[in-house]
């Protein structure tokens, strides 16, 4: 049998021309905090986007039940928490769990959804799914990659933007499609990226309330005296508020909700922290309104108002949540 | 909701539901799954509400918001029940006066769906070509269903096969149904379902047996699982019940990959309606049957649609696939009897059992039978979902549903089974689809996702495409399918970039069989199929790019050169979207574009309103 010819010694691969550089953001170019190549660091503080507490990976791990079938989803919640999967977040998580710390890595680092450098603010992802690839998706990408200055899985200095690949999202009737923020949009070339970044930066849920269709007021009533639930003395985006009376814990007060479909405004009595689970009450019958759905957003119970011209609307009962449902049917469940 | 005590009980709300629908009032029907809502369906529905509630109209007209209907161009669609009457594209703007011509009763010519083969107008959906040509068993459900509605599913005979099932109380007898009904596995193997689930019943009993749903979907191109999971979760909730009840599993898992957001939505609300109602759990209506489902989410890995992977997945575990055997019906997970199928298998279940096996098996060839639903995409002139019966031809789908080309280019060939399928070029378009036909022409049935292809696209481009793809997704355990598509697509990019030699093609050829015959997995196996079919029906491109140091289609950047011709008018709107500064010229004269600087880029191409920019 032939000898095999001996390798050279594997050298220890240099850091790049930007030496210097923190092992989280060493492919960055964009990164500027300046570092010793003799120690590199796993992260550096340029890119923090949110203040790391133990207690918030602790909350999420000690949510389940301890199978081992667990792990990706309690990753999956640390990601979305953090936009990316911190070290100190996957220490934590694989003491609780008795997984290794490599086995835990080992995880991370398979799946591509998972990031271990912090993300930007919004996260781009186009689509190089084969439709998409035929369509063009290659120039979108490659377009993207230009006008926003980075590589693919980069962010941009200032923090606003990730780029990223994904390899089919299921929309390929509607090809090259790039998702920005959990919004869709379909059939771009290299001309409309320009469009999509410009619309991104202006704001993807700002909604002209006056002038916006889709927006419009309601009228409703309580679903068991049927008294009317509107203040006309009381304005929120210019229209008669709904006023209802709320508790949570040991407060006990009002709280009045716009009457426009599509805008969000509430004020209340007293300041409701967010996430926090509501009762809601009429004010006239004093009966507790708590509807039979669940928010199809967050799966906690609604608050049901009946529509003046028929049909049912219900809002989900949990601060900060804008899940809700406009039945004009009656409620079907 | 209150729980369901028994079978009885179930049968009295069924009739109950049905009997309190208002026939006489027509219905709205607006589809929004992730196609149709990235097409603006969101606010049509919207919309629609304000228009309902402002003119008193909602005791008048019924509104129904469904999950994809297939027809995923000309979203957003209104679909006007009973008459059939279809509305393509809507425009926001039309909505008042739609709205008022449903509530009188009449139709708006001019929105109507338009035959560019006849340039007329056709006013009902089902006699449009492209619904007209299908089979649409499963399909035609999402119409009917309001996905998080779970009353609305019962109400359209939902839950009816389970309830014949567990009246019948016969488990053997649903093994039989399966066998007869030659159903075979949705995935793309065809494995024979009825099988599968004998051989997990036959396991023992006592410590518990998964059934798992496969949902993955990972070929790219290929979303008609996406459709039924947003569409119609119900279904695929009932087909597992009535499997588990079949084979004696206690528990279900659905593993969602996590790129479908509205179908884990949905999915998510579909089971805790189910689990309230007591059709999931303990002691399903009464009968003493326990069953769960749990829904897991992918973390986005392709090996993980493989199913030893699949259950390392779900345990929590890095996706990389085993040794079989064992098989997953022996040991899956947490070594556990374990039986997979693929989402449209199950959501084919129910029909199975309201049909009759007999009567399904009617539909389709002998060793293939009911419909299969295939994406339709790629350069063809209605991109869509469409649900065939097997034995259908190509050309039949790609011409007759498909319309063929969508531009004056000529299609050349259809992409099948994704990934781990290959290429049939045009001059096949004969072939019958089903298992047996296309495995012997070098593709495979796959998941479904067919993609067609025309001049413009190259098949050199297209095999680096998926080997690229496969070399990232490739887990990386078995040292020739790591190393092997690397070095296959290192050999294609080379042929590409006009580096290539003819011995590139004998080493590719070598390369090819080697991986899918040392390879443990069917990812590795299939890998190199969109090499080897590509290089048995179009290896004159191939040599074309290495000889030549041509691309025909006008690809392969390396290879092509982009000008501009005399259609040039002169008015500059190329100089300024230019981001490299290569085009010049005055108002009014022909630009050029100066190839040292042009990186091609496809702005100018994309943005002249006179085609005169050429690609050669």
């Amino acid at each position: 049998m032939e000898k095999l010819k001996e390798s050279a010694p594997h050298k220890k691969a240099k850091l790049t021309s930007n030496s210097g550089l923190c092992l989280t953001c060493a492919w960055v170019s964009t990164c500027t905090f300046p570092k010793d190549p003799e120690k590199p660091v796993l992260q550096c503080e340029e890119f923090e986007s949110e203040e790391f507490k133990p207690e918030t990976t602790l909350k999420i791990v000690e949510k389940y039940t301890g199978e081992q079938g667990e792990l990706i989803s309690i990753l999956e919640e640390v990601q979305a928490k953090y936009g990316y999967l911190p070290q100190r977040a996957l220490k934590i998580v694989a003491e609780r769990t008795g997984r290794s710390l490599v086995d835990v890595y080992g995880v991370a680092t398979f799946y591509r959804s998972f990031s271990l450098k912090p993300r930007g603010k919004h996260l781009v992802s186009v689509c190089l799914g084969t439709a998409c690839h035929v369509r063009g998706a290659p120039h979108v990408a490659e377009e993207f990659e230009r006008q926003l200055q980075i590589n693919r899985e980069d962010t941009t200095p200032d923090k606003e933007f990730t780029l990223t690949t994904v390899n089919c999202l299921g929309a390929c009737a509607l090809g090259p499609v790039v998702v920005v923020d959990g919004h869709y949009f379909s059939n771009v070339n290299t001309v409309k990226v320009n469009k999509i970044i410009k619309k991104v930066r202006d704001g993807l849920d700002k909604v002209e309330v006056k002038t916006d269709a889709r927006i419009f007021p309601i009228d409703v009533n309580c679903p068991r005296c049927n008294h009317s639930l509107m203040d006309p003395s009381y304005l929120i985006d210019d229209y008669p508020s709904i006023r209802v009376t709320m508790s949570f814990e040991n407060w006990h007060g009002w709280i009045r909700l716009t009457s426009l479909y599509g805008s969000f405004k509430i004020e209340s009595e007293y300041k409701i922290p967010m996430g926090t689970v509501a009762n809601f009450f009429c004010p006239h019958c004093h009966a507790e309104l708590l509807g039979s759905s669940n928010c199809p957003d967050c799966g906690t119970k609604m608050v049901p108002m009946i529509v003046r011209n028929g049909g049912m609307m219900q809002i989900c009962s949990r601060r900060g949540c804008t899940g809700h449902r406009l039945d004009t049917n009656g409620v079907n469940l | 909701m209150e729980k369901i005590k028994s079978i009885e009980d179930f049968k009295l709300l069924q009739e109950m539901l049905i009997f309190g629908r208002d026939t006489n009032i027509p219905t709205l029907v607006i589809s929004a799954g992730t196609c149709g809502q990235a097409s603006g369906a969101n606010d049509i529905i919207r919309v629609a509400k304000r228009e309902l509630i402002n003119e008193g109209l909602t005791d008048k007209i019924n509104l129904r918001i469904t999950g994809c209907q297939g027809f995923c161009q000309m979203e957003p669609s209104i679909l006007v029940e009973p008459d059939g009457t279809f509305y393509p594209r809507v425009n926001i703007n039309n909505m008042k006066r739609i709205i008022k011509a449903i509530a009188q009763g009449k139709v708006l010519e001019d929105l109507f769906f338009v035959d560019p083969e006849t340039e007329k107008p056709i006013e009902k959906q089902n006699d449009i070509p492209f619904f007209k040509n299908q089979v649409r068993t499963i399909l035609s459900r999402n119409e009917k269903v309001d996905p998080i509605r779970i009353y609305n599913y019962i109400e359209n005979n939902g839950y009816s096969s389970l309830r014949k099932v567990l009246e019948k109380g016969d488990r053997t007898w649903i093994i039989e149904e399966a066998k007869t009904s030659g159903l075979r596995g949705r995935g793309g193997a065809g494995f024979p379902t009825g099988l599968k689930w004998e051989m997990l019943a036959n396991q023992p009993n006592g410590k518990g047996k998964f059934l798992v749903c496969n949902a993955d979907e990972g070929d790219p191109g290929a979303y008609m699982d996406r459709s039924v999971l947003e569409g119609n979760p119900h279904s695929i909730i009932e087909g597992m019940i009535i499997g588990a009840y079949a084979t004696g599993a206690n528990q279900g898992v659905v593993y969602v990959r996590n790129e479908y957001p509205l179908a884990i939505k949905h999915l998510t609300i579909a089971l805790r309606q189910a689990h309230e109602l007591g059709l999931l759990g303990e002691n399903i209506l009464g009968t003493g049957f326990s069953f769960d489902i749990k829904l897991v989410r992918g973390a986005g890995a392709f090996v993980c649609g493989e199913e030893t992977a699949l259950m390392r997945s779900i345990e929590g575990q890095i996706g990389e696939p085993h040794q079989r055997p064992p098989f997953p019906t022996q040991k899956g997970i947490n070594g556990k009897p374990t039986a997979i199928n693929n989402v449209e298998t199950w959501a084919n279940i129910p029909a199975v059992i309201e049909k009759g096996a007999k009567d399904f098996a009617k539909i389709g060839t002998k060793n293939s039978s009911g419909t299969k639903i295939f994406s339709l995409v790629g350069k063809v002139k209605y991109t869509g979902l469409v649900e065939v019966p097997m034995g259908i031809t190509i050309g039949e789908i790609v011409n007759d549903i498909g319309g063929g080309s969508d531009s004056n280019a000529k299609i050349k060939a259809v992409q099948t089974g994704g990934p781990s399928g290959g290429c049939i070029p045009a001059k096949m378009f004969d072939l019958p689809i089903d298992y047996d036909s296309l495995a012997q022409a070098g593709s495979i049935m796959g998941s479904g996702g067919m993609i067609v292809m025309d001049e413009h696209t190259c098949m050199v481009d297209v095999a680096k495409y998926f080997t690229n793809f496969l070399k990232d997704e490739s887990c990386g355990k078995c040292f020739s399918c790591r190393k092997g598509t690397q070095r296959m697509w290192e050999i294609l990019d080379d042929i590409s970039n006009g580096k290539g030699t003819i011995t590139h093609l004998e080493l590719l050829d070598e390369l090819a069989q080697v991986v899918k015959d040392t390879t443990m997995c069917g990812l590795g196996q299939t890998a190199p199929n969109p090499v080897l079919s590509t290089l048995r029906y179009f290896r004159d491109e191939y040599v074309e790019h290495i000889n030549n140091k041509r691309c025909p289609a006008g690809v392969c950047k390396e290879l092509i050169t982009y000008s501009i011709n005399e259609n040039c008018t002169g008015c500059q709107l190329c100089i300024k979207s230019c981001s490299e500064n290569a085009i010049s010229g005055k108002k009014k004269e022909r630009h050029v574009i100066d190839p040292a600087k042009c990186i091609k880029c496809g702005v100018c191409k994309s943005i002249c309103k006179f085609d005169a920019v050429v690609v050669k």
